[in-house]
């Protein structure tokens, strides 16, 4: 599916030279600040900086003009004003550049009439050229592969995440949430106004892409909402995408003499496209991430029962209750655990104060020393009552009763335990009053690709899109 | 209420509907009290009689609608009281007539219809129908086309899908049957690009099949 795209937009993801329209020796522009930061990223490319008044960055000749480039460019980014956009246009063209990138903003997000009309001038010149344009009004392209960073020189590991997002705010946050939460990313792109490709047109891509395996969007709107309707069909069968729209309180429908009429909102329409596409819809950065995050770790449906342990030491029982009632909201089954289980934790744990049904709570083993809880732990993850485990670990109870040396012990075990079997664990970590021991830990666990969550109903959420999306792909 | 030039009579509405297959319970148009009573006898009592203008958006909040019509009589002086009611209420509709059509049994009320989306193009709703639909909003959307699994989607989509399954000894409504339904109703639209805006309101759902009741077609 859509095979003919991996060619075409090689030059946008894995480009042999990148020039820089609007790097200056003496000022700090932009131009330069990108010249920088591919430099600093370790972009395997030739870089070619222009800017009309030469000199040199660095070790880098600036050349006055792209006309003056000695070698080839593959692909442009443009940080010059909106007033010198055509002619540079034309610059490409002469140049057989495949692909320009405009960070320049002011066209039809600013001014609608005049904006519109450039932006149609530039796609007239791109089309003549054979070029294709990204943007305007965008920071463009991230490819952790090929060493190509996000403006600031954000770069994360390269991973199996890609993503497509209408606003550059929201697509340097999925990058920098990417690095703190090890969503490791193939590749990204905030496209702007979009005038010629836009999210239909990287879905595709992102659907051929050998190193994308689940896609992630941040929409605004959409100019063919129904070449994007049939895009996101197909690539929604091909790989889990998850959108996240925003603007859902733009105005209502408009008045109109039928039922239906009235009550067809904008928003609503998005959300019935989305389902109809089969795409999974999502509400926040916060649910877009989680959801990435939990399709690039478990990368398959998981099935619906659930073990969970409560909390490994003092206040176990609240927390089970209330973990119970999370994972039951989003559809997850808490049956149960057998009776060989129950009876295996009487005699580790005692049978006084132990709650062994499901949820668990295995605080007991406070008393008892480690090796008992992970014995206890291990009991519970090998029951065959349950598809998936939930540990939540709240280290500010932990820390005092283990110490650091036992709260780490307590981790290598579930990275270990993890490596073991092949039921997922999941592990929910709490903010609370030790957050640097907290995030040290969650580093760790994501790192040893146990996915982790500040919250069990956000874990139960992001698994629970998970199971939808591969129980409607079974459907099919 | 503002008058609408292409807003098409129910009687028309039907017609074209039924000619796509799409089950209705038909209505004949009757222009005086004569002929509503002969039509009525020829369709056998109970009948419902109904105003026929266009310029009349809500039927039955004017008075414009009699359910249960037993005998001749009956329908005479329901097509008077229905025709003085509409005078009243709106002076300046052009009056047509009456619709006559038998007095369905009663069923689960839905209603399907259909909008166009600026971004989307022609969009399907699927609902319960009365104040499911009104208060309360509890519909679903889906894009024209609409498949067989997308129809299945949005029925069991709503909140109110339980209704339909038969509650307090009721017999489920056919899920088949409104699945295949919507399907129709959005092969329908696709072929008439003309068509603005539909509803099928109420369509009776009943344990083998479902019928519309009352329909509206708006025109570009």
């Amino acid at each position: 599916m859509f095979e003919e795209k991996l060619k075409e937009f090689e030059p946008i993801f894995y480009p042999r030279s990148i020039a820089v329209v609007g790097a200056s020796a003496t000022s700090i522009k932009a131009g330069s600040l990108w010249v920088g930061d591919l430099r600093s990223a370790g972009f395997p490319g030739i870089i070619y900086p222009v800017g009309s008044s030469g000199g040199r960055l660095g070790d880098l000749e600036i050349f006055p003009s792209l006309r003056l480039i000695p070698g080839e460019v593959d692909h442009v980014i443009v940080a010059v004003p909106r007033q010198s956009v055509l002619e540079l246009l034309d610059d490409c063209a002469t140049r057989n550049v495949k692909v320009v990138h405009f960070f320049t903003a002011g066209f039809s997000e600013m001014d609608r009439q005049q904006g519109r009309r450039l932006e149609e001038q530039m796609v007239g010149k791109a089309r003549q050229g054979n070029m294709r344009i990204i943007g305007p009004n965008c920071i463009g392209v991230y490819c952790p592969e090929h060493k190509i960073p996000f403006l600031m020189g954000i770069l994360g590991e390269s991973g199996s995440v890609g993503f497509v997002s209408q606003s550059g705010g929201i697509a340097t946050k999925l990058a920098t949430i990417g690095i703190a939460r090890h969503i490791n990313y193939s590749k990204g792109v905030s496209f702007g106004n979009g005038i010629d490709l836009d999210a239909s047109d990287f879905l595709q891509y992102l659907a051929a892409d050998p190193k994308t395996r689940v896609i992630g969007a941040y929409l605004e709107g959409t100019r063919d909402g129904v070449r994007l309707f049939d895009t996101m069909k197909e690539v929604a069968r091909a790989k889990p995408l998850v959108v996240w729209k925003g603007g859902r309180t733009e105005a209502g429908a408009q008045a109109a003499l039928s039922h239906t009429g009235s009550l067809a909102s904008p928003a609503a329409m998005w959300s019935a496209m989305l389902k109809q596409a089969g795409a999974i819809e999502v509400n926040s950065l916060e649910e877009l991430t989680d959801a990435l995050l939990i399709f690039q770790q478990l990368g398959r449906g998981q099935g619906t029962r659930a073990a969970i342990i409560g909390g490994l030491a003092d206040g176990g029982g609240g927390n089970s209750v209330a973990a119970g009632d999370a994972c039951m909201e989003y559809g997850l089954k808490v049956p149960p655990l057998s009776s060989e289980t129950k009876e295996g934790l009487g005699k580790l744990l005692g049978e006084v104060g132990g709650i062994f049904h499901n949820p668990v709570d295995v605080s007991q083993a406070q008393f008892r020393g480690l090796p008992t809880l992970f014995q206890a732990i291990d009991l519970v993850v090998r029951d065959t009552i349950s598809d998936i485990v939930f540990v939540q670990e709240d280290i500010e109870i932990l820390l005092p009763i283990y110490s650091q040396k036992g709260v780490e012990e307590i981790n290598e075990f579930l990275m270990e335990l993890r490596s073991r079997h092949s039921k997922p664990i999941v592990v929910v970590l709490p903010p609370g009053s030790t957050e640097a021991e907290r995030l040290r830990i969650e580093q760790k666990l994501l790192a040893a690709s146990i996915p982790v969550f500040c919250s069990m109903e956000r874990a139960a959420k992001a698994i629970h899109r998970l199971n939808r999306y591969y129980s409607r792909q079974e459907a099919e | 209420m503002a008058k609408s030039q292409n807003l098409l009579t129910e009687v028309e509405s039907k017609g074209l509907l039924k000619k796509a297959g799409i089950p209705v319970v038909e209505a004949k148009l009757a222009r005086s009290k004569k002929e509503a009573i002969s039509v009525s006898k020829e369709i056998g009592f109970p009948v419902v009689l109904k105003i026929s203008s266009t310029d009349v958006v809500h039927k039955s909040d004017s008075g414009g609608v009699k359910l249960g019509v037993a005998n001749a009589t009956q329908v005479g002086k329901a097509y008077g009281e229905i025709v003085s009611s509409i005078k009243r209420a709106y002076p300046e509709a052009q009056i047509e007539g009456v619709s006559v059509q038998t007095m369905a049994p009663p069923g689960v009320e839905v209603i399907v219809g259909m909008s166009k989306d600026a971004q989307f193009g022609p969009v399907l709703m699927f609902g319960l129908g009365g104040i499911l639909v009104e208060v309360l909003k509890d519909v679903s959307f889906r894009i024209v086309p609409v498949t067989e699994r997308d129809a299945g989607e949005m029925i069991k989509e709503i909140k109110g899908y339980p209704l339909l399954q038969g509650y307090r000894g009721q017999k489920p409504a056919s899920i088949p049957a409104l699945e295949q339904l919507i399907v129709k109703v959005s092969q329908f639209v696709e072929k008439n690009p003309q068509i603005k805006e539909l509803d099928l309101n109420p369509i009776f759902a009943y344990p083998d099949r479902a019928v519309a009741v009352d329909a509206r077609i708006i025109l570009e």
